[in-house]
């Protein structure tokens, strides 16, 4: 939309701030074509992981998305990383240090606070209709009432109907919130901080966000497996990362006009 | 069997589950302003609108299957209140792409 010209205008494509006075090539792996090395730019002791790339609206394509993972993982091996959300240009390397310069308080603070931590995701995800039958042998009320309504086949089994499904559905609830709760129990121990996110679909239980230390990175892992096992019956664990720490830091940016 | 860990870059659901959104984030209008400004030249600054650390462990409470329960207890409606805002801030973002 902007490419002015013959289209040679350049921005600088940000992908995190990282705590570094000393310039650094992270080799050819940015998002877009061309010459996409990413490298620093420097303002006190803080810097911007960018490359350079024509000014243009990126759309979160799978290719790009993943070239914007790629590098802040990349990065994140040797650095403590505040990720920037996909999609952010400047124009010039002055306007990242200027961008820096307004907001070097805030990413200090929050780069100290996210020193050598790193993210891991865990979804949990369960067969609904086999916790069903679990629960129809187990509880009682639920099996008494199937039973009346099975034997009941010729009349009106309408209330039991309904009651039976309100049993159903707070038994589940019951059963997946004791899954959650002894899963959270279980990770506690070898975490600094977790989120939960809104599960996805009806089959999830759990999609949840961890924070933990780099250096008990081993022990997080050991406990996953480790409960992973305890329930690899009834759940399905999807567990990811390591990751930039998306989810426990929140900068929102916005654009003021000087002098007001 | 006990579960593998994936790397992140490897599943695209997960990865734009948190690239879009969370981080440091620039508001759509913003980012699309930034292409055209020079910073430096015209008399307008990036500056933080809000800053947010979690650093807590939460517990879980109410995020089981029923969605009944969640809009009554406060923590959970926080929660909802959360996802909606995510929601309208995507549908926006979604809006401002196409």
């Amino acid at each position: 939309m902007t490419e002015e010209g013959s289209g040679n205008v350049t921005g600088k494509y940000v992908y995190c701030i990282i705590k570094s006075s000393e310039p650094r090539d992270f080799g050819r792996i940015g998002i877009g074509e061309g010459d996409n090395q990413v490298y620093t730019v420097h303002h006190e002791d803080l810097a911007a992981v960018v490359s350079d790339t024509p000014i243009r609206i990126y759309d979160p394509t799978r290719e790009n998305v993943l070239a914007h993972e790629f590098v802040n993982e990349t990065v994140m091996r040797e650095r403590t990383v505040i990720p920037m959300s996909f999609g952010t240009l400047f124009r010039t390397e002055d306007d990242i240090i200027e961008l820096i310069k307004s907001t070097y308080h805030a990413f200090d603070d929050v780069l100290q606070k996210m020193e050598d931590k790193i993210e891991f995701g865990l979804k949990v995800l369960w067969d609904r209709d086999r916790v069903i039958e679990t629960l129809e042998e187990e509880n009682e009320e639920i099996a008494r009432l199937k039973d009346e309504i099975d034997r009941n086949a010729q009349s009106s089994t309408y209330f039991a109907r309904m009651q039976l499904g309100r049993l159903v559905e707070s038994a589940l609830e019951d059963a997946g919130n004791r899954y959650v709760r002894d899963i959270h129990e279980s990770l506690k121990p070898a975490a600094v901080a977790s989120r939960s996110n809104k599960p996805i679909g009806d089959r999830m239980i759990l999609n949840a966000a961890f924070l933990v230390e780099r250096d008990r990175e081993k022990a997080f892992d050991e406990r996953v497996k480790e409960v992973s096992r305890k329930y690899e019956e009834a759940l399905s664990f999807r567990y990811t990362g390591p990751w930039p720490p998306y989810n426990f830091v929140n900068i929102k940016l916005k654009l003021e006009k000087v002098g007001s | 069997m006990a579960v593998e860990r994936t790397p992140g870059g490897s599943s695209l659901i997960d990865v734009l589950d948190r690239v879009l959104d969370k981080g440091i984030v620039i508001d759509a209008y913003v980012r699309v302003s930034l292409v055209g400004i020079d910073l430096v030249t015209v008399e307008a600054r990036v500056v933080v609108a809000s800053i947010e650390t979690y650093l807590k462990y939460s517990e879980a409470v109410g995020i089981g299957p029923s969605r009944s329960r969640e809009l009554t207890s406060p923590s959970s409606s926080e929660e909802m209140d959360r996802v909606m805002a995510e929601n309208a801030e995507l549908k926006k973002k979604l809006e401002s792409l196409s």
